[in-house]
């Protein structure tokens, strides 16, 4: 008995100190946020001898282009998620439904993205070739990024769904349509809300991407408005460690409130495989 | 009856997914495999002339290619072992009734959700050879020597890269794996018991084959995105200093920057290679090994 309750005190003590590890790092970026220049550049985890909130955050407001940023992001977001939750859940519908070699060598080559990166330099001159905007060329590669991935989680769950519900659609005179948008698509929505949730995740959070086609400070996402920032300000530690601060607040308060979904969510795809 | 069915399902509904996955993924697939031989100079197709392998030449002879190839090797099997086995831990620590388990759970996730370019930052100043707070702790209790100027030093640099990584992304592995655990039916465990099994054999023989489904994902998870890094070294060293942590991702970028699109390519060509060949083999290695629950 004694043993056991020295095991347990162990474990917990690894786990705080685990904890410490993933808080402190988040505790030092808050804090130096608040002090001035020169007590900020010490890095350090001490309480600020004076309070510089409100000034660091306007003066990095002011000429970081987060608000900008922030819209930016939004933006791409919202569409790439609506996107890949109607492209992909249609794909998914007609590929899982359909039992023939041909769709299944489709369905392969869609799933066959999970594992190859994308090519991202021929992607570039496939959009010079269309002159899309970089907006645009943004948009539409982030979807496809995301799309092997969506198909995949959908293809899945539709598994799940008999085709009778099908079958007395077609027998009611509902044409393929009709069928998806008012009797399947509901049906899909507990993947939905995962596959929301990932994919808000994965292109809120892109850099690797996103890099390559916005390159002007008007069309930043937040992630480049915080590498450009650090750019230009990197002895001004207290506005980069603020800049930090506001870029992940918005992400952050999400998580905090959803967190139970978003866990569950953003671990849904690899559990089940 | 049964061809009469399938002749209502049209690809209608799959086209426009589909004209979009086909225009920005399968034709710059292929694309990329003739540009890889191809010298082309900047965007200008008209330039393009036939160069063989030599793009691939460059990219085994070019010494800060190489070591972009080294680098990516050591990157991905240092962060995959040492995610995997942090995260295992932590789900096995984690995965009892225990009063915090929540709130434990949640802390480990965090940097997961926080986005590289962030994580990066605030790494570059923890990090920070003088004042980082890595440095200042280790001074505190006395182990002046272990202070170093971890992403500047050429020789650290690399493995610096791979703690932030590490620690951004330990806490994911944590949750797919425990949630791999809590499927396991409580039975399992009791039948176990009986037998007079405890602790580690309980584990090695029940936990761990019913978990490899779990398991086995975490680890190719972990291994694509080890070999495929950029963001995170694009974030902190940009691939400095000099060349110590250049990997693929940071020399199809620059390549891209500076117009050498064909010798991009065919470093994008060659790790798409190499993420497939390690990864599918591996895959299905596991997966063979798997019991059905």
């Amino acid at each position: 008995m004694k043993r056991i309750k020295l095991g347990t005190i162990c474990l917990y003590c690894i786990l705080c100190i685990a904890c410490f590890v993933i808080l402190i790092p988040v505790f030092m970026v808050v804090i130096n946020s608040f002090k001035d220049r020169n007590e900020a550049a010490m890095m350090n985890i001490h309480l600020p001898s004076s309070f510089h909130i409100l000034e660091n955050y306007k003066e990095m407001i002011a000429e970081g282009g987060i608000i900008r940023g922030f819209l930016n992001s939004m933006f791409i977001t919202v569409i790439c998620v609506f996107g890949l939750i109607l492209l992909c859940s249609a794909m998914a519908f007609v590929l899982q439904r359909k039992k023939n070699l041909f769709s299944k060598i489709i369905n392969m080559t869609v799933v066959f993205g999970l594992v190859l990166p994308i090519q991202i330099i021929p992607t570039y001159f496939v959009c010079n070739f269309f002159h899309l905007p970089h907006v645009a060329s943004a948009i539409f590669v982030l979807i496809v990024a995301n799309m092997s991935f969506t198909v995949f989680l959908y293809t899945g769950f539709m598994k799940s769904i008999p085709a009778e519900i099908d079958e007395s659609a077609w027998i009611d005179g509902a044409n393929q349509f009709q069928l998806f948008f008012h009797i399947i698509f509901p049906l899909l929505q507990p993947v939905t809300v995962t596959a929301i949730i990932i994919n808000f995740m994965a292109v809120w959070n892109d850099f690797g991407i996103s890099i390559y086609f916005l390159n002007s400070a008007r069309n930043y996402t937040l992630p480049l408005t915080v590498y450009n920032f650090f750019g230009n300000h990197s002895s001004d530690w207290q506005l980069v460690f603020a800049n930090v601060v506001l870029a992940t607040l918005p992400v952050m308060i999400v998580y905090l409130l959803l967190q139970k979904y978003i866990i569950a969510g953003m671990t849904a795809g690899a559990v089940k495989g | 009856m049964k061809r009469g069915k399938m002749k209502r399902y049209s690809y209608a509904l799959a086209v426009p997914g589909l004209a979009l996955y086909i225009i920005f993924f399968i034709i710059p697939a292929v694309g990329g495999l003739l540009l890889s031989f191809v010298k082309i100079l900047g965007f200008d197709l008209s330039s393009a002339r036939f160069g063989g392998i030599s793009n691939y030449i460059d990219v085994f002879t070019q010494p800060n290619m190489r070591l972009a190839i080294y680098n990516s090797f050591v990157f991905a099997v240092i962060t995959t072992i040492l995610k995997t086995v942090i995260g295992l831990s932590l789900a096995v620590a984690l995965n009892r009734r225990m009063p915090m388990t929540n709130a434990l759970r949640t802390i480990f996730f965090l940097p997961a959700v926080i986005n590289t370019v962030a994580v990066g930052l605030i790494f570059s100043s923890l990090m920070h050879p003088t004042n980082g707070l890595i440095n200042t702790f280790l001074r505190s209790i006395g182990l002046e020597a272990m202070a170093k100027p971890w992403l500047v030093d050429t020789r650290l640099a690399i493995f610096s890269v791979c703690a932030i990584e590490i620690w951004k992304w330990s806490g994911f592995t944590m949750v797919i794996l425990l949630s791999g655990m809590q499927a396991i039916g409580k039975d399992y465990y009791e039948a176990a018991e009986i037998d007079g099994a405890v602790g580690w054999k309980k584990f090695r023989y029940i936990t761990f084959p019913l978990l490899l489904p779990a398991f086995n994902n975490a680890l190719i998870l972990n291994m694509i995105g080890g070999l495929k890094v950029f963001d995170l070294i694009q974030a902190t060293t940009q691939g400095g200093p000099g060349s110590a942590t250049e990997v693929f991702g940071t020399i199809i970028f620059k390549s891209f920057g500076s117009g050498r699109l064909g010798e991009g390519c065919a470093a994008s060509v060659l790790l798409a290679v190499i993420i497939a060949a390690i990864t599918i083999p591996t895959y299905k290695y596991i997966a063979d090994r798997e019991v059905e629950m």
